[in-house]
């Protein structure tokens, strides 16, 4: 009641968007979880990152707070539909990582990294927040072996997200619906 | 991409050769016997010598359990009832600094070399 007409409605369209995005975020995690990565000899636990498409793409047309609500909700949900409520301390702890410095370089960075490097970093950081996660519960500096590991596939998936993200923004900036988040 | 993009690669693979280099040229471990350390929550549960001969470890608590094989020098989770089973995944480890983790039932599997031939817990970390 206490916004204007326009207000309500740009507050109306963030919150569809918000839902959409989470909800398309939620099954690229569990596409991604189906996918067999330790049998293609990949890092046992490394992830090829596809929810953050979502987030990424939140963080360009919305607030960093709007993107926030986005990656807890999307954290939540994925550990509610997969059951692995266990791994969901880690999963958080990366993703809030991650998202904490995709939101830093996109808007202090002064666009001197596109979405693309972007994407990488908050790959890298995502990794890098759920070793720092499970060397704390562990107890050990151990799972440390296999941060270098990790830093490239960081780096790999990062830049498959980044083109995709790039794709799905130049789509989504030609919707009605995006046309006033616009920079 | 940028030029930035370009820079942030390569000082991420800089950092990455980094600390992969020293593992290949710091191997000394082949002359020392090799043993597995294994805890749970955080707490010691058990040191096991790395041996030819097969051995199997079963762990359980209250989160589930996990069942480990040693065998040629050796150690692999072999299976367990953990949601994600990532821990399976490790497949087979026999070098020093190599990590069998399990999440979601906290045990980890660490090898390490033995010194002293007669203590088991003279473990150099």
């Amino acid at each position: 009641m206490g916004l204007s007409g326009s207000e309500s409605t740009q507050a109306l369209k963030k919150t569809v968007i918000i839902a959409i995005f989470s909800a398309v975020a939620v099954v690229l995690g569990i596409v991604e979880a189906q996918i067999p990565l330790s049998a293609m000899g990949l890092m046992p636990g490394a992830k090829l990152g596809f929810a953050n498409i979502m987030i990424l793409t939140c963080i360009y047309f919305l607030r960093g707070r709007d993107a926030f609500m986005l990656v807890i909700l999307k954290t939540l949900l994925t550990a509610f539909i997969l059951g692995t409520f266990s791994s969901l301390l880690f999963s958080l702890f990366g993703s809030l990582l991650s998202f904490a410095v995709m939101f830093l370089l996109m808007k202090g960075g002064r666009n001197r990294l596109s979405l693309i490097g972007v994407s990488i970093a908050g790959s890298i950081a995502h990794n890098i927040g759920q070793l720092a996660a499970a060397s704390i519960v562990m107890g050990t500096s151990s799972i440390l072996y296999y941060l270098p590991i990790l830093l490239v596939t960081g780096i790999v998936t990062g830049i498959a997200v980044g083109y995709a993200v790039r794709y799905l923004v130049s789509s989504l900036s030609k919707i009605s619906l995006f046309e006033e988040f616009l920079r | 991409m940028k030029r930035a993009d370009v820079l942030l690669v390569a000082v991420v693979l800089i950092a990455a050769l980094a600390f992969l280099v020293p593992r290949y040229f710091g191997n000394d471990a082949k002359e020392n016997e090799l043993v597995a350390n294994i805890t749970v929550d955080g707490k010691h549960y058990r040191t096991v010598k790395l041996t030819k001969e097969e051995q199997t470890i079963d762990i359980r608590t209250e989160r589930g359990y996990n069942i480990l094989k040693v065998h040629d020098y050796g150690i692999e989770m072999y299976d367990a009832d953990c949601p994600d089973k990532v821990c399976l995944g490790f497949g087979f480890i026999s070098r020093p600094k190599q990590t069998i983790v399990c999440l979601p039932h906290r045990v980890l599997v660490e090898i390490a070399n033995q010194t002293g031939e007669d203590e088991i817990d003279g473990i150099v970390r």
